[in-house]
């Protein structure tokens, strides 16, 4: 077991971790941070998309060890206050989401996204989420949403 | 009470009035789902769990000649296993649907004696995490004498094939002819035959984002196990399940919250789950499976994989078809499950939407050493309509027809419906033609010659396909009588229940189980609407619980249905409530119930709103006040539960004739793509839909649908495929080789609607959702379409990666080979 | 999805990450993680101790050569080479062939590196490194080496990187005008075919990937057909299709370099 710290929304966890032990389990296991999803076990779907140290990462392909003296953003993080982001409610309001499962991992790649390109263009927008799969929507609302939080 | 009731055939609605029904409301669900906040079943944890790991065969067939858990069992923080020599003393196979051979066929939790299938679990490890699990799993020692493999469907019918079931002394799980009309007398009729001898339905399936999984507690003190799950179909499940244990399906709870997309692949679930459910009384704690992505890839539930034979068509000299006739061979995989239902479900779409009345199927379904299949997006129905599709656009480029003009001329036409099949099922309503048309003029149809030319002058060969399907809903399970007269089995019911507790709150439960189709929010609408609230005001309990009563033999998600089944349950659960909180008003003022009326969350008397009882107080009179109540309003109970049961009759199990489903839902897909002449890979440049399910409830969630079966019919077009080598190794098993479509992979898409209400639904709604695959369809189509310059090569296979596109420009005299057209 | 036990080590230095993998045996060397991760998910490599590369700065410097040409930290990520302004005015191939690389999230962790370490036929960078010249710089106890791509690719998963090695660099020779092609399973996806060429002093120089254990080299596309080659046949393409992608790839790389 290595001793790990490091910032997860805002707060410092301090643990011991097995170094097998993946970031997104150690979130949604040890954490109960349950938001941060598992879609595939090869890195392609991106429901476990984080933000590491402002940077978006798929939490499956990082140990969780590899987090010590990080900061970590997840989903749970995006409405802290309980107010929604204006992100989150064009989700809603688009109908971005379906079942929600790719939702979190989504909402993390387009955080990332309009943080470095406010103004991304549709084309933009579409390789920003090319890491993430979505079964239900073909796409066509969730690239609707975030054109919508770009303006 | 009567709990049941019968609908008229065709019902009498009022004229709409302006409500919630029919608006785009912010969905319930999105506020959790948005902040990661839903809970899917790996999401929920009990105090001393253990892990699941099921250790999965490597051989597609083989002989198990033993098993040895002992090195696992010696692991640190092993729990114990399970292995298929428990399972088989411990349960009964599972009940096989089939008439013989395939009911012969003996299924279990694990392989018992050998293994079918690559992926199929021999046993099961349980530890105290995840890892631990799969460490464990690796001891296990199986010793496996490897035996002969046959992975194509044609291959296991013949003579000598290897054997998968011996019980069952055949690979034939059923089969049976299909004669409706008089085909030998189309065809002599027929002013041209064409023949095509072999089209191929490629095997892919909807692979939800979630896995499937459960946790599973066992209480010993009543024997019954509570199961946290995602199971989109737990009454079914119940009912493989609960025998096959030796248990009364009261044994067995089944409770959902957010389940990451089904899209039928979360139906099969019952070997894994009884497996859990042995390992949680036979270990004496929680146990909590959850499966790997290459485990659904490779042992989850497959699409049908069908092949086509023999396809004869009659056509008259001006593009009339008169009917078709072929063998169909269906690919179940190595088990059953829900098949045979394949065998018949495809028939709700005979037709496909098109007027032919002589049509000859002779079908077969073969068992082979793959995975078994499954309900998914469009089961059985969408292999059919691609079948008739193509045919379609094979016929129309063999005989030089223009493929609009050929649809138009032979579609069912509005002013026939309802229109009853050759087999009996009835179209309910809809305008094929119309939606036609305004899919063709959102592409911009007039200017099609001149985008071809220009794609041309780039390299490009630019086609235009075109995907007509129908969304069958609502399933007569008295089919299943058509495949197996034994079985007792008809009609559909769906369950729903409305009450006002004691502090005014609505509460709402319904025993589908919604997996992203927004049921939480539709069902608010509906009962906002008859009570006269807001859905804000109205609370839908997340998920399935089959402890809240809201349950039937057929309560789930699937099919196409929630439309009719879910609401017209919802629907006739708040009239009820509606009637009873009226009951006990007009105790209240000594009035009549008619003299109440529902609105602003008040029951009041119409002729003096001034006099009314807000909901809160209906609440708490009959719930902690009832003795203000005259006598004979104390029956209310304010808890009302409805149990919707469509208007279907027995079908004729001679002439396998009768209505199977109650609605049909049309799309209508237009596809653009361009093919680099240099490579043969092709790009989809431009695409609409029309849809038309009648009424629409949430015009946003049948948008939504529209997208979802779109993505999927595109993947299936192009890049979803499972593949087997000849040894039975999946080729796909995971996320790099079975490449769905990413956001760069999906075109801009162009939708539009109509709307033909139902005559034969509550609300005029139909069941839509599946997509009927319609964008199957149209890549093939358009696939054909843009390679007419180069050969004329015929589109046999309804998944084309590039590879084969190029084979079909290279040498389209191969596909060519297909079809012969013979004219009198 | 569920890693074999392994031990875990993150050096501060070069040298100390040398030390760490010379003294383990079944020692590995952590770059980006966006392959090995993966492989240790499925539980087709094992190894005992991770080395974790992750703060070693030194390797995360891009820089311009005496020559002209560049150099590259071994560390460099494939998001840092598409925003790099030195990259952006020497070899804009190298962001524009990263900008193509699976998804934003992989890009922002794998490395150049991990991509020509990994050896993987159908990854984008070992087509570069031949068809540019690329020298490799390794590192190990007995000191430096620099090695061709010729020299550096071995095989299928398989490179010259020795047990206690590291690859530290790459250095890219000055001049040239580049181009690169492919055709890849979804936009953006596993490459099907690739071809990345070079013309420097009129001399052209192309490199294709995918259709051998190692980037097979032509001097123009015509080469292509009668070029010593093994494409594999699999579920994406027969071996005769992938031959004939890789004539196409390499005549658009051409052309792009041209």
């Amino acid at each position: 077991m290595i001793p790990i710290s490091f910032q997860v929304n805002g707060e410092t966890v301090e643990r011991e971790v097995d170094p097998r032990t993946l970031l997104v389990h150690f979130i949604r296991d040890d954490l109960d941070l349950t938001g941060t999803h598992v879609g595939c076990d090869t890195g392609n779907c991106g429901a476990c998309t984080i933000l590491v140290d402002g940077e978006a990462v798929k939490s499956c392909m990082l140990l969780a060890v590899q987090a010590d003296g990080t900061s970590v953003e997840t989903v749970e993080s995006l409405a802290g206050d309980g107010e929604l982001t204006r992100l989150q409610q064009a989700f809603s309001a688009a109908h971005a989401l379906q079942c929600g499962y790719c939702t979190p991992g989504m909402l993390m790649s387009a955080t990332y996204l309009l943080r470095n390109n406010p103004e991304a263009t549709e084309r933009e927008i579409r390789k920003a989420i090319q890491g993430n799969i979505c079964r239900c929507t073909g796409y066509v609302n969730i690239v609707k949403a975030i054109q919508e939080a770009t303006r | 009470m009567t709990e049941t009731t019968m609908e008229p055939l065709v019902v009498e609605r009022e004229e709409t009035k302006s409500g919630f029904v029919g608006q785009s409301i912010p969905r319930k669900e999105d506020k959790r789902l948005t902040q990661g906040q839903g809970v899917f079943f790996d999401d929920v944890k009990r105090h001393g769990m253990g892990y699941v790991h099921f250790v999965r065969s490597p051989y597609a067939h083989a002989k198990i000649v033993s098993i040895d858990v002992s090195k696992a069992l010696e692991l640190d923080g092993v729990y114990g296993t399970l292995t298929g020599d428990e399972v088989a003393i411990q349960t009964d196979p599972f009940f096989e649907l089939s008439t013989p051979p395939g009911s012969e066929i003996k299924d279990y939790a694990l392989a018992v004696g050998k293994t079918r299938f690559q992926g199929e679990p021999v046993a099961a490890v349980v530890a105290a995490t995840r890892e631990l699990a799969r460490d464990a799993a690796e001891l296990v020692e199986v010793e496996y004498e490897p035996l002969d493999v046959v992975v194509d469907p044609e291959a296991a019918l013949a003579e000598g094939a290897p054997i998968l079931h011996e019980d069952a002394g055949s690979n034939v799980v059923w089969s049976g002819v299909f004669d409706w009309g008089d085909w030998e007398a189309a065809k002599a009729e027929a002013d041209h035959v064409v023949t095509i001898d072999y089209l191929h339905f490629d095997r892919f399936s909807s692979t939800p984002l979630e896995m499937s999984g459960c946790l599973v507690e066992y209480e010993r003190a009543t024997g019954q196990w509570t199961l946290y799950c995602n199971h989109q179909m737990p009454g079914v499940g119940a009912i493989w399940m609960a025998p096959a244990m030796r248990v009364g399906i009261d044994k067995l709870r089944f409770v959902t919250h957010d389940i990451g997309g089904g899209f039928g692949n979360k139906i099969c679930l019952h070997p894994y789950y009884v497996a859990c459910c042995l390992l949680a009384r036979k270990l004496k704690r929680p146990v909590q499976w959850t499966e790997w992505r290459t485990d659904q890839h490779m042992a989850n539930s497959h699409g049908n994989e069908r092949v086509f034979r023999d396809v004869e068509v009659a056509v008259k000299a001006d593009g009339t078809l008169l009917g078709f006739s072929c063998r169909a061979i269906d690919d179940c995989g190595a088990f059953p499950r829900y098949e045979p239902l394949g065998a018949i479900i495809w028939s709700q779409v005979t037709p496909g939407l098109y007027r032919w009345r002589n049509i000859r199927v002779d079908f077969t379904q073969a068992c082979t050493n793959k995975s078994p299949v499954g309900p998914n997006r469009g089961y059985s129905r969408l292999q059919h309509l691609w079948l008739t599709e193509r045919i379609i656009d094979i016929v129309a480029a063999e005989l030089e027809l223009d493929p609009v003009e050929i649809r138009k001329l032979n579609y069912v036409k509005a002013d026939e419906m309802p229109y009853e099949t050759p087999n009996g099922c009835v179209y309910d309503s809809g305008d094929y033609a119309r939606c036609l048309d305004q899919a063709l003029e959102l592409v911009g149809w007039t200017a099609m010659d001149e985008r071809r030319r220009d794609a041309e002058s780039r390299g490009k060969l630019l086609g235009v396909g075109i995907g007509s399907t129908l969304d069958s809903g609502t399933n007569n399970f008295g089919q299943s009588t058509l495949i197996n007269p034994e079985l007792q089995f008809s009609g559909n019911n769906e369950v729903a229940t409305v009450k006002l507790d004691i502090f005014g709150e609505l509460v709402v439960t319904l025993g589908t189980v919604p997996q992203g189709q927004g049921h939480e929010t539709t069902a608010s609408q509906v009962v906002a609407d008859i009570l006269g609230v807001t859905p804000d005001d109205v609370h839908v309990r997340p998920g399935h619980d089959s402890f809240w009563n809201s349950h039937a033999g057929f309560s789930g998600t699937y099919a196409s249905q929630f439309a009719v089944t879910g609401l017209g349950a919802v629907q006739g659960a708040a009239e009820k409530l509606a009637w009873e909180i009226k009951r006990v008003a007009a105790g209240v003022f000594g009035a009549e119930p008619d003299d109440i009326e529902l609105a602003e969350g008040q029951a009041r008397l119409a002729a003096n709103p001034e006099a009314a009882i807000p909901f809160m107080g209906i609440g708490a009179i009959v719930n902690a006040n009832n003795a203000i109540l005259p006598m004979d309003v104390r029956d209310v109970t304010l808890n009302v539960r409805h149990v919707y049961v469509p208007p279907f009759q027995l079908p004729d199990k001679e002439r396998k004739f009768g209505n199977l489903t109650l609605t049909y839902a049309t799309q209508i897909h237009v596809c653009v793509l361009e093919i680099d002449r240099e490579t043969g890979a092709y790009e989809i440049v431009d695409w609409a839909v029309v849809d038309d399910c009648g009424k629409r409830i949430h015009p946003q969630i049948v948008e939504g649908q529209v997208h979802g079966a779109w993505a999927h019919g595109v993947g299936a077009a192009t890049t979803e495929t499972f593949p087997y080598d000849e040894d039975g190794n999946l080729l796909t098993a995971n996320f790099y080789d079975y490449h769905v479509p990413h956001a760069l992979d999906m075109p801009p898409l162009k939708t539009g609607h109509i709307e033909s209400p139902s005559p034969f639904t509550p609300l005029g709604t139909k069941g839509m959702g599946e997509g009927g695959g319609g964008a199957i369809h149209a890549v093939c189509a358009a696939i054909q379409d843009a390679l007419r310059p180069v050969g004329k090569p015929v589109v046999y296979d309804s998944h084309n990666p590039y590879h084969r596109v190029w084979e079909l420009m290279t040498r389209p005299e191969d596909s060519r080979k297909l079809v012969t057209v013979e004219s009198r | 999805m569920l890693l074999r036990e392994v031990q875990y080590v993150r050096p501060g230095s070069v040298d100390e990450a040398l030390a760490a993998l010379s003294s383990h045996e079944g020692a590995r060397a952590l770059a980006g993680g966006q392959t090995l991760i993966n492989v240790m998910k499925a539980r087709a490599a094992s190894p005992d101790v991770l080395v974790d590369l992750g703060r070693l700065d030194e390797l995360r410097t891009v820089e311009r050569n005496g020559d002209g040409g560049l150099r590259i930290g071994a560390m460099v990520t494939y998001a840092q080479l598409m925003r790099d302004s030195t990259v952006g005015e020497a070899r804009p191939i190298l962001a524009e062939v990263a900008s193509q690389i699976a998804d934003v999230q992989v890009r922002n962790r794998g490395t150049i590196g991990g991509n020509i370490c990994s050896s993987d036929p159908t990854n984008h960078f070992p087509p570069l490194a031949a068809a540019q010249g690329w020298r490799m710089h390794v590192r190990g106890p007995e000191g430096e080496r620099e090695l061709s791509a010729d020299e550096f690719f071995l095989g299928v998963y398989f490179t010259a990187v020795g047990p206690g090695e590291l690859l530290t660099a790459i250095t890219i020779p000055a001049g040239g005008s580049d181009g690169f092609a492919s055709v890849t399973l979804g936009a953006d996806g596993t490459c099907i075919a690739n071809a990345a060429a070079q013309v420097r002093d009129g001399q052209a120089r192309i490199a294709l990937g995918c259709v051998g254990a190692t980037p097979v080299v032509v001097s123009s596309p015509e080469d292509v057909r009668t070029a010593a080659m093994d494409p594999p046949s699999d579920v994406h393409a027969s071996a005769d299709y992938r031959r004939h992608l890789a004539e196409v790839c390499a005549r658009r790389a051409l052309e792009q370099a041209a």
